[in-house]
C-alpha cells in the first residue's frame, strides 16, 4: 500500500476497508507472538512482585509515612485518565457527528476497556489487605455491613465499575456487525468464535435499526461518564483536607487532564500500529492531526488549571497551602513539577505548528512526553502533596522501590498484551463505520487531507 | 508459641506463679506442675495481678508495680505509694521488661574452650567448675578472688562481700560508669559527710543546673521531672504571677536545657568554672545569707579567680549571662537551688557552696538522717583491684553486671587486666563485652525475677520481689554466690548465714524492722513491705554546716578551651549503654536530635563549616545527618556521622554514650561508637582533631522538618500575656463558631478528653515507652524508620528555632502528639468500610478487623497520628511474652492508632457496671498519662466539669489551645501553652 497522503487513497473502496481489516487479523507471525510474549513477561513480572507484596506486606514497597498514597494511586489515576479519551472519541464525538472519529474510535475504545481494567487493578494492588477488596461493594451479608457512602472511595468503586460496564457494552455492541463480517469469511475455530460473538447478526433491516438505536443510546449513556468518572476520581483527593489537594478545581481539571493524556496515548498506540499493520489508508494523517488538536486544546486547559490552582492558593494566602505549593516548586521533588510543566504545558505547544501535527514521528514523540508529564502530574499531586503535609514534623519524601517500579512496568505489559491480542483477533478499525463514512470522505476528500502536499 | 511451652502448660505454669508469690524462693515447689482441680480463686484469666517491686534500671530506685497477667509481667507502672516515683515511671524503667524478655538472654551456663568456643553445660557442672576454681584460688592465698559487679541493693551487696570473705578476699568492686563519687567527694569537702542531700526543686524559685540533666539521666529523673513541673507551673508570688527561673549550664542544649529559661552554652568541662563565677557574683553582690554564717572574706578569696569577665574566654560564657543567672539565684526570695552533674568536682563543690551560702541548705537542698552509704566503690578501690588483676594477683574474677569491659575507662585497661586473670566468670543476663573476657558464663535472674532491696535515700526502703516465674532456666546471682560461699567457708574463710538470696533479703528486712523501729509483727512488716513495695518513712532532716576548710581549697581558674573538643554525654535512654539491647529504647527518638538506632556527632553549623560540612538537607529533611567525620582522639580515630544543630556550643562535638557495643545482643551490636573506649578517667571531654571523610552514613530520624512554620502545633506564651489574659496572636485564622455540616454528636454518657500541659512536658518520652508496652506497638528497626514506618502512636514533637533569630520564646518546642480524638474527625468519613468510626464516648475507634488498608484516613488526618502496618509484626520469642492480652496484635495491612487506651476504659466501665456504680474520675488512666513523670497529661470526662482534667483546663483558661484549629476537627485533646519569662506583647 502506498502512503496515506497519496491522492489515490481517497478513492478508497468498500472492499479496501474489508481487505485491510481482514489483513490485520490474518494469522500472526513469529514477530507478533514474540511481542505478545514480551508484554506477557512484563505483566507476569509485575504479577510476581505483586504476589510477593501480598505475601510479605506493603513493606516491600518504598511506601511510608506520610506518603501513604503514591505510585499505585498515581497509576490508577493515570490509567483511568487514559481510558477517558476512548469514550470521548467513541461516544461524545459520535453524538456530535464528528466524522474523523470513525477510523480511530475502535482503537480508542479498546484502549478504554483495557485501561479501565488495568486501572481497576491498582486500587486493589494498593490495599493493605487486597483479599478484602470486595468489602467496598454493597453486597448482602449476615453482618449487615455496608460500605460508607460518605467515602469517596465508595463513590470511586461505583464510578469505575459503571464505567467499565458501560464501556464494555458500548464496545461489544459496536463490534457486532464487524464480527459478523469476520464470521462470514472465517473458517475453523475462528468461525465458531466469531459466530458466538456476532450474536446471530444477519444484517437485516430490523437488526440495523435496533443496532443503530442501541448504539446511540449507549453513546448517550456513556457521554456523562466522561465527565463524571474522572470527577469522582478527583474527589478522592479534593475531599481530603491535605494541602495541595483540597481544591474545587479538581473535577474539571482532572477531566481535561484525562482527555489530554488519553488522546496522547491514542496517538502513542495508533502511530506505530498504523505503520506496522499498514493501516495508513484508514487512519490517515488527517485523523492524527485532529487528535493532535484535541491534545493541544486540553494542554492549554490544564495549563490554565495549573495557573488557577496557584492563583487560588496565592489569593487565599493560606500559609499551609502556600508552603505546600512552595515545596511543590522548590522542594526536594521540585524536578517532578518541572517535568510536569515541560511535558504538559510547554512541549504540546509545538502542536500549534501544522508541520509538526502532520509528522507521525513528532506526534509520537510529543505523545510520549505528554504521557510522562501526566504521570508526573499525578505523582506531584498525590505523593508531593502528602509529603508536605500539615505537620512539618511528619514531612518525608517518597522514593519508589523496585516493587512499585516493576508493578508499574507490568501494568504497561498487561495493557499492551491485552491490546495486542485484541487487535489480532477482533477488528481494531471499525469496518462498519468506515464504510458508512466512505461516501463522505470521497466527496470532501481533498479538504480532509490538507497536508498531503507535505510529501 | 514455638516448641517448649504450649499454651496448656503455660497456663499450668501460670498457676504456679501465684504459688511463687506466696512461697517465694521455694523453687522446687514451683516446679511441680499440678493441673487445676479446683482453680485458684485469685487467679482469673484476663484479670491482672499487681506486684509491687522496685525498678533496677538505674540507681534512682523508683518503686514500680508490675502488672502480671496469666503469670507473665506485661507492664510496669510507677508505684503510687513510693515517694520517689509517686506512680510515674520513665522510658528506661518501662523497658526493663525488654531486658527480662530479651531474646538474647543466656539460657544455659556456658564454658569457653581453649579455642575460644562456647559450649553449653549443666548448672551442676557449672557450679562445680566455679567452686573448684574458687577453692583453688582461696587455697593459693588471700585476696586471690575478685568480683566486679553492679550495685544490687544494700542486702545483696553485703552478701556479695560476705561471699568474697568466704574465699578469703576483700576485692569486691561495685561499678557504675556514672557514679555519684564526685558529688560525694564534694559533700565531704563541704560538709564533712559523704552522704548526698535530696533536692526540693518544687520549693525553689530559681534552679541553676551545672551540667545536671535532671529530667533525663541525673540522679532521680522521674522525681525531678515531677518537681520541675511544679517549679515551672505559673503561680502567684508576692502578688504577681510568676514561674520559676531556670538555667542550664552545659555545652549542649539537651531536654533539660530546653525547658529552662536560659541555656548557658559553656565550654565542655567548664561548668565548674561557671559555677564558681556565679558564686563570685553572689558573693561580690552581697547576696550571701546572714543566717548561713559563712566567712565572706574567705569565700571571696576562694572565688577571686572567677571574675565573670576574666573567665569568660575560658568558659565561653559572656559575663552578662553569668551576672544574669547569678542575679536570679541570689535574689530569689523563695529559695534557689544549684545542681551539679558530671565528673567535674569543682562544679559539685561550687553548687554545694552556692546552696549553703544563700541559705538554701535545709530548704531546697536537705541532708537527711540515716542516708544510705555510697553504693559504688571509690575510684581508688577500683584502681587497686584492677591493678591487682593486671599484676596477676587475682586467680578468679567474677564479673556480675555493670559491664566494666565496656564502660570502665580508660580504654582497654579493664580488658587487659582481666586477661591476666587465670579464670574469669561472667554472670549476667545478656552476654556483653565483659562476657567476651570470661571462660564461664552463668545466666542469672533478671531483677524482676529475683529478691532484692534498695535504699535510694533515707527513709525509702524498697523491696524487690520476683513478679513471675523465671523466663529462662537462670539462677539468682546471689543464690549462686551463697551456695558457693557455703562451700568456700569450709575451705578458707568465714561462713555466710543465709540459705539463699530470698533468705538474705527477708533476714535483712527483719534487721531493718529493728533498725527503723516499725511496730508490726515481723510477718506483718514483711507482708506489708511486699504489698507496698517497701517501707516508706519520712526521714528526719539533718542540720549541717558548711565546713570552713572548704574555702581554703585551692581552685585554679580553668585553662583556655581547646579549639575542638569532643564531649560525651549520657544518652537519655541508653544511659551508660545498658539500654542498648532494648529495642524500645533504640527506637524511641532522642528528644532533641530525634535520632534513632545510632550514635551521632552533634556539631554547631559554624564548626561544621570549619570541617567543610554544610547542612544541605534541612529544607526537606529526610535524615538527621549523612556526612562522616574522623575524630582523632588520643585513644585512636573514630568515625561518626555529623548532625548539624544550632543547639550545641561551637567548637564542640557532642557524642552520646551508650552505643558502640561489640556484643550485648542483636539490638545493641554493631551500632555507632562507644565514647568510654577513648575517654580518659574522670572526664567527659577531650581535645580532638577532626576531618571530613568521603564516607557517608545515614542518621535516621522519624522527624521531617524541625521548623514549625508558624502553625498552631506547639504554642508558647509570655508570662506577661498570661497574667494579663492576652491571647497570643500567631497570625492564624480565627474561627468564630465551629462550622457544623452534620448534626453534632450527642454524648449522653462520657466524652473522653485529655489536657496536655506543654509547660510541664520535658520530652522524656516515658509516654512513648508506656504506649509501646501497653498497646503491643511493634518496633520496626532503623531501615523502616528511615522509610517513615515508625509505629509509635504517640510521639514527642520537637521544633527548634535558630537561637540567633529568636526575639522571644523558647528555642525548642517539645510536646507529645497523639490522636486528638476529634469530633469532626477527618479520618472517619473517608473510610469506605467504617473501620474508622466514632464511638458513643467520642473516641475515634479503629476496627482492625474491618480495615482493608486504603490508608485514606491517615492521608486525611491533619495530625498524622495514624500508623500503618507495612509488615506483619514480629515479636521475637520471648519478647512476645510481654504482649498485653487485652490489646489485639495488628496484622499486616491494617491501620492502627491511639484510642486513649480503650481497653482500660472498657475494663473500668465493665467493673463499674458490675459493681453497679458510677465511674469515678481518675479510675481510668491511659498508659501515657500514667507514666508521665511530669504529670503533663491528664485524662478524664469532658462531660464531667468536676473531673480533674476539666478542672485543669478551667484553672489554666489563658493557656488552652487546640492543635491546628483551622481544620475545624474539634479535637478532644486540649493543650496548655508553654510559658516563658520574657515580656511578650502585652
Amino acid at each position: 500500500m502506498a502512503a496515506a497522503v497519496e491522492p489515490s487513497n481517497i478513492q478508497l473502496s468498500y472492499l479496501d476497508v474489508d481487505r485491510t481489516a481482514q489483513r490485520v487479523m490474518a494469522p500472526a507471525g513469529l514477530k507478533y507472538w514474540m511481542w505478545v510474549a514480551f508484554c506477557a513477561f512484563l505483566a507476569a513480572l509485575g504479577g510476581a512482585f505483586w504476589t510477593r507484596q501480598i505475601y510479605e506486606g506493603l513493606g516491600v514497597t518504598g511506601y511510608g509515612q506520610p506518603t501513604l498514597w503514591a505510585v499505585y494511586i498515581t497509576n490508577f489515576v493515570f490509567w483511568v485518565g487514559i481510558a477517558h479519551s476512548g469514550t470521548l472519541i467513541s461516544a461524545v464525538l459520535l453524538l456530535f457527528r464528528t466524522r474523523w472519529r470513525t477510523a480511530v474510535y475502535r482503537c480508542a475504545e479498546t484502549m478504554t476497556i483495557f485501561a479501565v481494567v488495568t486501572a481497576g487493578l491498582f486500587p486493589i494492588v494498593h490495599l493493605g489487605r487486597p483479599w478484602f477488596f470486595y468489602w467496598l461493594c454493597p453486597y448482602p451479608n449476615e453482618r449487615f455491613l455496608q460500605p460508607d457512602f460518605r467515602s469517596p472511595l465508595t463513590w470511586d468503586f461505583f464510578a469505575i465499575s459503571t464505567y467499565l460496564t458501560t464501556s464494555a457494552l458500548f464496545l461489544s455492541v459496536g463490534l457486532i456487525p464487524d464480527i459478523a463480517n469476520m464470521r462470514d469469511i472465517s473458517i475453523g475455530w475462528r468461525k465458531k468464535f466469531y459466530t458466538v460473538l456476532s450474536c446471530g447478526w444477519q444484517g437485516t433491516d430490523r437488526q440495523w435499526r435496533n443496532f443503530s438505536m442501541a448504539y446511540l443510546l449507549l453513546a448517550g449513556f456513556a457521554t456523562p461518564l466522561v465527565l463524571s468518572v474522572h470527577s469522582v476520581v478527583s474527589w478522592d483527593f479534593a475531599t481530603m483536607q491535605t494541602p495541595g489537594m483540597h481544591s474545587t478545581i479538581f473535577a474539571p481539571y482532572f477531566v481535561a487532564g484525562a482527555i489530554f493524556s488519553g488522546c496522547a496515548l491514542v496517538l502513542t498506540l495508533i502511530i506505530p500500529m498504523r505503520k506496522l499493520l499498514q493501516l495508513e489508508d484508514l487512519v490517515t494523517i488527517w485523523h492524527l492531526d485532529n487528535l493532535a488538536k484535541v491534545v493541544l486544546f486540553t494542554s492549554i486547559v490544564i495549563t490554565y488549571s495549573y495557573a488557577t490552582e496557584f492563583f487560588v492558593v496565592w489569593y487565599t494566602q493560606d500559609p499551609i497551602e502556600m508552603m505546600t505549593f512552595h515545596e511543590r516548586l522548590f522542594g526536594l521533588q521540585g524536578y517532578m513539577f518541572g517535568i510536569m510543566i515541560l511535558c504538559n504545558c510547554l512541549i504540546p505547544l509545538f502542536l500549534f505548528s501544522p508541520r509538526i501535527r502532520s509528522s507521525t514521528v513528532w506526534l509520537f514523540v510529543i505523545s510520549i512526553f505528554v504521557n510522562i508529564g501526566m504521570w508526573s502530574e499525578r505523582f506531584v499531586l498525590i505523593s508531593g502533596s502528602l509529603s508536605t503535609n500539615t505537620m512539618p514534623s511528619q514531612w518525608k519524601f517518597y522514593v519508589p522501590a523496585l516493587t512499585e517500579v516493576l508493578i508499574t512496568i507490568g501494568s504497561f505489559g498487561w495493557f499492551l498484551m491485552n491490546f495486542s491480542v485484541f487487535a489480532k483477533f477482533l477488528p481494531i478499525v471499525s469496518m462498519t463505520e468506515l464504510k458508512d463514512g466512505i461516501e463522505w470522505l470521497r466527496k470532501s476528500g481533498g479538504e480532509r487531507y490538507p497536508y498531503r502536499k507535505a510529501s | 508459641m514455638s516448641d517448649g511451652l504450649s499454651r496448656r502448660s503455660f497456663i499450668k505454669l501460670a498457676a504456679t506463679a501465684s504459688a511463687a508469690a506466696a512461697i517465694p524462693g521455694c523453687e522446687p515447689a514451683a516446679r511441680k506442675l499440678i493441673p487445676y482441680v479446683v482453680p485458684d480463686e485469685n487467679l482469673i484469666p484476663g484479670v491482672p495481678t499487681f506486684y509491687a517491686t522496685t525498678c533496677a534500671e538505674c540507681s534512682a530506685g523508683c518503686g514500680v508495680v508490675a502488672r502480671v497477667m496469666e503469670g507473665r509481667v506485661i507492664k510496669l507502672e510507677g508505684n503510687p505509694a513510693d515517694p520517689i516515683s509517686q506512680g510515674a515511671i520513665c522510658a528506661r524503667g518501662q523497658s526493663a521488661l525488654q531486658g527480662l524478655y530479651n531474646p538474647d538472654r543466656l539460657a544455659k551456663p556456658h564454658t569457653r574452650g581453649s579455642d575460644g568456643r562456647l559450649t553449653p553445660i549443666e548448672w551442676d557442672d557449672a557450679a562445680k567448675l566455679l567452686n573448684d576454681k574458687l577453692a583453688a584460688a582461696a587455697k593459693a592465698g588471700k585476696d586471690r578472688v575478685a568480683l566486679v559487679g553492679a550495685p544490687q541493693g544494700p542486702t545483696l551487696d553485703k552478701v556479695t562481700q560476705a561471699w568474697a570473705q568466704a574465699y578469703n578476699s576483700s576485692r569486691v568492686i561495685f561499678w557504675e560508669a556514672f557514679s555519684d563519687e564526685p558529688a560525694r567527694a564534694a559533700a565531704e569537702a563541704c560538709f564533712g559527710r559523704r552522704d548526698l542531700p535530696i533536692y526540693r526543686l518544687d520549693q525553689a524559685e530559681t534552679i541553676i543546673s551545672f551540667g545536671a540533666d535532671f529530667v533525663e539521666t541525673w540522679d532521680s529523673p522521674v522525681e525531678y521531672a515531677r518537681q520541675f513541673a511544679q517549679f515551672r507551673a505559673p503561680k502567684t508570688r508576692a502578688g504577681s504571677l510568676s514561674i520559676g527561673h531556670a538555667a542550664y549550664v552545659g555545652p549542649r542544649l539537651n531536654a533539660t536545657a530546653a525547658k529552662c529559661d536560659e541555656w548557658v552554652a559553656a565550654n565542655p568541662g567548664s561548668e565548674g568554672a561557671v559555677a564558681m563565677a556565679v558564686l563570685n557574683v553572689v558573693v561580690t553582690q552581697g547576696w550571701v545569707a546572714q543566717a548561713a554564717g559563712v566567712d565572706v572574706a574567705a569565700l571571696k578569696t576562694l572565688v577571686a579567680a572567677y571574675d565573670p569577665e576574666k573567665i569568660s574566654a575560658q568558659t565561653g560564657v559572656p559575663a552578662a549571662t553569668i551576672t544574669k543567672i547569678a542575679g536570679w539565684f541570689g535574689q530569689a526570695t523563695d529559695g534557689a537551688v544549684a545542681l551539679a552533674g558530671g565528673p567535674d568536682p569543682q562544679a559539685h563543690l561550687a553548687a554545694f557552696i552556692l546552696n549553703a551560702v544563700t541559705g538554701n541548705l535545709g530548704k531546697t537542698m536537705v541532708f537527711l538522717d540515716n542516708a544510705p552509704a555510697q553504693a559504688t566503690s571509690r575510684p581508688a578501690d577500683v584502681r587497686a583491684v584492677i591493678d591487682a588483676m593486671r599484676d596477676g594477683q587475682v586467680d578468679v574474677l567474677v564479673i556480675a553486671g555493670g559491664n566494666p569491659a565496656y564502660s570502665m575507662p580508660p580504654g582497654d585497661a579493664f580488658k587487659n587486666a582481666a586477661n591476666r586473670v587465670g579464670f574469669v566468670v561472667w554472670a549476667g543476663e545478656v552476654p556483653d563485652e565483659s562476657a567476651e573476657l570470661a571462660s564461664l558464663w552463668l545466666p542469672t535472674h533478671h531483677a524482676l525475677e529475683s529478691w532484692r532491696d534498695s535504699n535510694p535515700r533515707a527513709g525509702v526502703y524498697g523491696l524487690g520481689q520476683p513478679v513471675m516465674q523465671p523466663v529462662f532456666p537462670s539462677r539468682p546471682l546471689h543464690d549462686i554466690l551463697i551456695e558457693s560461699a557455703h562451700l568456700g567457708a569450709g575451705t578458707a574463710g568465714q561462713a555466710i548465714a543465709y540459705e539463699n538470696a530470698a533468705d538474705a533479703v527477708s533476714t535483712g528486712w527483719q534487721e531493718l524492722q529493728g533498725k527503723i523501729g516499725a511496730s508490726a509483727t515481723p510477718k506483718q512488716f514483711w507482708d506489708d513491705a511486699r504489698r507496698h513495695g517497701g517501707v516508706f518513712q519520712a526521714a528526719k532532716e539533718n542540720t549541717v554546716k558548711l565546713a570552713p576548710a572548704v574555702f581554703a581549697q585551692k581552685s585554679p581558674a580553668p585553662g583556655a578551651a581547646a579549639p575542638l573538643t569532643l564531649w560525651a554525654f549520657p544518652h537519655i535512654f541508653l544511659y551508660d549503654g545498658r539500654g542498648a539491647n532494648k529495642p524500645w529504647l533504640q527506637e524511641i527518638p532522642d528528644p532533641i536530635t530525634q535520632i534513632v538506632w545510632d550514635s551521632w556527632a552533634e556539631v554547631h553549623p559554624e564548626t561544621a563549616k570549619q570541617l567543610g560540612l554544610v547542612k544541605d538537607y534541612e529544607g526537606t529533611r529526610l535524615f538527621a545527618g549523612i556526612n562522616m567525620i574522623e575524630i582523632a582522639t588520643p585513644g585512636g580515630p573514630i568515625e561518626l556521622t555529623v548532625t548539624i544543630s544550632p543547639l550545641v556550643k561551637p567548637g564542640v562535638i557532642a557524642v552520646p554514650y551508650g552505643q558502640g557495643h561489640t556484643s550485648y545482643g542483636r539490638y545493641a551490636r554493631g551500632i555507632g561508637v562507644n565514647p568510654f573506649a577513648f575517654m580518659p578517667e574522670g572526664t567527659r571531654s577531650i581535645a580532638v582533631d577532626a576531618r571530613k571523610l568521603d564516607k557517608t552514613h545515614k542518621l535516621v530520624t522519624p522527624l521531617g522538618k524541625s521548623d514549625m512554620m508558624g502553625r498552631t502545633i506547639i504554642e508558647a506564651m509570655s508570662l506577661d500575656d498570661l497574667a494579663k489574659g492576652v491571647e497570643p496572636d500567631f497570625g492564624e485564622e480565627k474561627m468564630d463558631q465551629p462550622y457544623e455540616m452534620y448534626p453534632p454528636f450527642v454524648y449522653a454518657g462520657h466524652k473522653w478528653g485529655m489536657t496536655i500541659d506543654v509547660n510541664s512536658c520535658t520530652g522524656c518520652s516515658a509516654c512513648i515507652a508506656a504506649c509501646y508496652a501497653e498497646n503491643n506497638v511493634q518496633v520496626v528497626g532503623k531501615a523502616n524508620v528511615d522509610l517513615g514506618r515508625i509505629m509509635s502512636w504517640i510521639r514527642v514533637e520537637r521544633y527548634i528555632r535558630d537561637p540567633e533569630e529568636i526575639k522571644e520564646g523558647p528555642p525548642v518546642y517539645i510536646a507529645p502528639v497523639l490522636c486528638q480524638q476529634c469530633d469532626h474527625a477527618p479520618c472517619e468519613p473517608v473510610c469506605p468500610v467504617f473501620a474508622s468510626s466514632h464511638t458513643s464516648e467520642g473516641l475515634n475507634a479503629q476496627i482492625y478487623n474491618r480495615c482493608i488498608g486504603t490508608r485514606f484516613c491517615e492521608n486525611n488526618c491533619p495530625y498524622k497520628v495514624r500508623r500503618f502496618n507495612w509488615y506483619a509484626p514480629e515479636f521475637i520469642e520471648p519478647l512476645n511474652f510481654q504482649l498485653n492480652p487485652d490489646v489485639t496484635v495488628r496484622g499486616a495491612g491494617v491501620m492502627e492508632k491511639c484510642t486513649f487506651c480503650i481497653q482500660r476504659i472498657t475494663t473500668a466501665e465493665i467493673d463499674a457496671r458490675t459493681e453497679d456504680r458510677k465511674l469515678v474520675d481518675g479510675e481510668i488512666i491511659p498508659a501515657c498519662a500514667q507514666a508521665c513523670p511530669a504529670r503533663a497529661i491528664s485524662f478524664g470526662d469532658i462531660n464531667d466539669p468536676n473531673s480533674a482534667m476539666m478542672k485543669r483546663r478551667d484553672d489554666n483558661q489563658g493557656r488552652t489551645y487546640t492543635m491546628l484549629p483551622e481544620f475545624n476537627a474539634l479535637p478532644a485533646v486540649t493543650y496548655l501553652r508553654d510559658v516563658y519569662q520574657e515580656k511578650g506583647k502585652a
